[in-house]
């Protein structure tokens, strides 16, 4: 029994004042030296289950609970939270909100001094769990120097600061970039593997969550529908397409190539993934011509947005852009990908005057952009920025639509119908009367994007729509950005997750260091490794194991999805 | 969104020194900078710390900024010395008649004949710089200490810990509260408010609004940290241990000592020779 760390037997929660229990009838152990993966849609209950851990929840929330839960050996409604913060340590989702301190060493310090830990204990263990996370020398630094994976890494060695038996972490990686949610995944692995810390993850990273967890536990409206070995879990397609989760693309692949009566099994790793791949090519199964469908060309006419050896210097000294040359024209799908700081944002907040040139020009429908107001410009380019909630500012979903058209002085009855279009259309209208805070992320962001397209904008800009968003929030977002782009607008995607945008994207422009590294069809860019590494991109898994069908086959097989990779295998006619 | 509060990037004397003397000198400075009466030396007063705040490394934009704000400020504090304080200079400088600078014209509207006086004028200037004095010492003392720091010197000074964390939380949270505001305003500007074509009232209209979505956003925030804290065994127990254990030094000590010895230097002066007093020896050029 020793081996326990965390016992649920029957919990239930209900928040104060609400109606539906946040979590019901959960019964769960979780042993000494597992790395337990959390999934669930937005909305499942999952940073309720890490609160609960802690004491938070019902401490500190108040509510009913039922059942019990034991923390090596604590019941968490006996103790109290600060007790429980030695068995326990948590990292959560925003790098920003939970580092408090003015110093690395001061962050580290400060739960070993709540805790009483001597001055002489807390001086030893700093440069101990900064080594840990590979963050060694940083000890005088202040946080807001690090980077966001050196941010998420810095609060994982302060909850490991206090040794705790157990350690949370609740989507820590949903707001890094590529390269900082490496960065943490493989620091949190090697802490398991290594040193036999017992890590309970929640993520919606599907593909790092198959590669390092070793049990998966699917929470769906509070219950924990479904509990097992990551094979067990991401092979289980239905399941994940029911609950709205993201399967990892390897799994998406072979399900499918498996759904035409060919033999095989359903792996959940990039490897294993490629293995099968291998023995399915060396066994001789036939493939055929996948049928792509062609790339459209737009550069008719004159640009909508023209830029010209634009260079942008910040205040502070940062060079951010270098001399970067760039043609958008109307009707374009442009995703524009790299790395934190490669100036992407920097790049799209020009087109809007947010950030005016330090050399080179910025033309906008065939005018420079200094001789254009941000109000002016934001009437004919809709910018959707990263946060939704910064972006809110009225009380009510009804106002937050019209305050743009106010401003455009519509009349009041153009202003009437505009709103209820928009709301309508992005299916808001019950909601007019709500304070737009206090819907679910999900819709929040879409009252954001329903108040940008009241304007009728010619191009939306979406900058890091998907961040923080679930599988289903995301792909709702993007086929708006679709619907838009059908309708003949022009349509700038900046994103980190490459795995979403092949079904919607057309071109892609890579961005490096303030450079343009590539600027190609999205068929071209996604096979470009080698670019794309130096900026510290991965293609998605579908993308790699077509190279490596390709290197098999010796033909070129250059597939985006799992779907068009699926299409190349023939229907094994029928027999199994 | 940075949560860095602004501290000075130099090291100077003032980052070397703990909290405690610091908070001390600052005491002290206001208290003689409230003494003393005289022009001259509350110039030479402000100008030293003014000398101190760019030696240690206060951002001089800042320093500007402070100055542009007070402006209206040192104008009405110009105009109601030069104007309305005639009994107390005449008390101060045992004068019956004030010399006349100008007047205004007896056929004005409600403020003719009044005339501004040059006693007047130097008694302003005298509040003038005595309040940059006490405005610019507190930069010098806050932006040269860690906000760490500042905890555990209040701590130590037996400031109760609950408090210090408060006071702390706060500075931290100014830097945040601004760029919220930023956003706020570009997230308006991206919605067609032409802020550039709006008169002076129109903007602290649009200023005016941003109140509701601040507050809203500062207590989603502040819940926020409140769960961070209790995560981190925090629970405003006063019993706990420190890392930084803020030793006095002998610089400590030192400055510690000077500020007494100057501050009963400046009293003792000012009482027995009127040294710093308005009109008094060090003045006596200017009347």
């Amino acid at each position: 029994m020793s081996d326990i760390i965390a016992c649920l037997e029957n919990v239930s929660y209900q928040y104060p004042r609400s109606i539906e229990p946040v979590l019901s009838e959960i019964n769960l152990s979780i042993q000494k030296g597992e790395f337990f993966g959390l999934i669930g849609p937005t909305g499942a209950g999952k940073t309720t289950f890490c609160c609960a851990l802690n004491g938070i929840v019902p401490q500190f929330y108040g509510g009913r609970f039922f059942g019990k839960i034991e923390i090596a050996g604590l019941d968490t409604l006996e103790h109290p939270i600060s007790v429980l913060a030695k068995h326990v340590g948590q990292v959560f989702e925003d790098p920003e909100t939970q580092l408090i301190a003015t110093s690395v060493e001061n962050e580290i310090a400060f739960a070993l001094e709540n805790l009483k830990v001597p001055r002489e204990e807390i001086i030893r263990r700093i440069p101990r769990v900064l080594e840990m996370v590979r963050l060694e020398g940083t000890e005088k630094k202040h946080p807001a120097e690090l980077s966001g994976g050196q941010k998420q890494r810095l609060a994982i060695a302060a909850a490991l600061a206090a040794q705790p038996d157990l350690l949370i972490l609740d989507e820590p990686t949903s707001q890094l970039d590529p390269v900082g949610a490496d960065e943490v995944f493989s620091t949190v692995s090697e802490l398991n593997k290594e040193l036999g810390m017992t890590i309970l993850m929640c993520s919606h990273a599907s593909e790092e969550m198959a590669e390092y967890a070793t049990r998966i536990g699917l929470l769906s409206n509070g219950s924990l529908l479904s509990v097992g070995t990551p094979e067990e879990i991401y092979a289980d397609i239905p399941l994940l397409i029911n609950n709205n989760l993201r399967v990892p693309q390897v799994a998406s692949t072979f399900y499918s190539i498996k759904q035409k009566n060919i033999p095989v099994s359903i792996p959940v790793r990039l490897e294993e993934g490629k293995k099968v791949l291998t023995e399915l090519i060396t066994k001789k199964t036939q493939l055929t011509t996948p049928d792509l469908k062609d790339e459209l060309v737009h550069k008719e006419g004159q640009p909508l947005i023209q830029i010209k050896d634009l260079e942008h210097t910040y205040p502070d000294g940062t060079k951010a852009l270098h001399g970067v040359s760039l043609d958008i024209h109307t009707g374009e799908y442009l995703l524009v990908i790299g790395q934190n700081g490669a100036g992407k944002s920097t790049l799209v907040k020009h087109f809007l005057n947010l950030l005016k040139p330090t050399s080179g020009t910025v033309v906008i429908n065939g005018i420079d952009s200094k001789k254009l107001t941000v109000s002016a410009l934001a009437a004919n380019i809709g910018y959707i920025a990263q946060n939704p909630d910064n972006q809110i500012f009225n009380m009510t979903v009804w106002d937050e639509v019209s305050f743009a058209l106010k401003n455009l002085k519509f009349s009041k009855q153009e202003i009437e119908t505009r709103t209820e279009e928009s709301l309508k259309s992005m299916g808001l209208y019950e909601y007019k009367d709500r304070h737009p805070l206090s819907l679910p992320k999900g819709d929040r962001a879409r009252v954001v994007i329903a108040a940008i397209l009241a304007m009728e904008p010619d191009t939306i800009i979406f900058d890091e729509p998907t961040t923080g968003q679930d599988f289903r929030g995301a792909h709702y977002i993007l086929d708006i950005s679709r619907k838009l782009h059908e309708m003949g607008k022009t349509v700038v995607v900046i994103t980190h997750h490459l795995y979403l945008m092949p079904d919607y994207a057309e071109r892609v422009i890579v961005m490096g260091k303030g450079t343009i590294l590539l600027d190609a069809p999205i068929r071209q860019a996604y096979f470009d490794t080698e670019k794309l590494n130096s900026t510290y991109l991965t293609p998605p898994q579908a993308v790699l194991l077509s190279i490596k069908l390709s290197e098999l086959t010796g033909e070129a097989y250059c597939l985006l999805t799992p779907a068009e990779l699926a299409s190349v295998f023939t229907t094994n006619g029928g027999a199994a | 969104m940075s949560m860095k509060f602004q501290t000075v990037e130099r090291d100077s004397i003032f980052t070397r020194l703990d909290f405690r003397p610091k908070i001390y000198m600052m005491l002290v400075l206001t208290v003689v900078a409230l003494i003393w009466e005289s022009p001259v030396v509350q110039l030479a007063l402000a100008f030293l710390i003014l000398i101190a705040c760019f030696f240690s490394g206060v951002k001089m934009k800042f320093i500007r900024t402070i100055l542009l704000i007070m402006i209206p400020f040192y104008l009405l504090l110009l105009i109601t010395h030069g104007f309305f304080n005639i009994s107390q200079v005449q008390s101060l400088t045992g004068k019956t008649e004030l010399t006349n600078l100008f007047s205004i014209p007896e056929n004005w509207w409600l403020i003719g004949g009044l005339s501004f006086s040059l006693e007047g004028f130097w008694y302003g200037i005298n509040t003038i710089f005595k309040t940059l004095t006490i405005v610019l010492v507190v930069p010098l003392v806050i932006f040269t200490t860690d906000l760490d720091n500042i905890i555990v010197g209040m701590v130590r000074a037996r400031v109760p810990y609950k408090l210090a964390f408060i006071f702390s939380a706060t500075l931290r949270f100014f830097p945040l509260l601004f760029s919220e505001i930023g956003n706020i305003i570009q997230a308006q500007r991206l919605r067609g408010l032409a802020m550039e074509k709006m008169n002076i009232i129109q903007r602290v209209s649009v200023y005016a609004k941003v109140a509701v979505p601040l507050i809203l956003g500062a207590m989603v925030q502040s819940q926020q940290l409140e769960i961070v804290l209790q995560s981190k065994a925090f629970s405003g127990d006063p019993d706990r241990t420190y890392l930084h254990e803020s030793i006095l030094s002998r610089l400590d000590y030192a400055v510690l000592i000077f500020f007494t010895v100057f501050l009963i230097a400046a009293f003792v002066s000012w009482a027995v020779w009127g040294f710093g007093a308005f009109a008094g020896p060090t003045d006596h050029f200017l009347f």
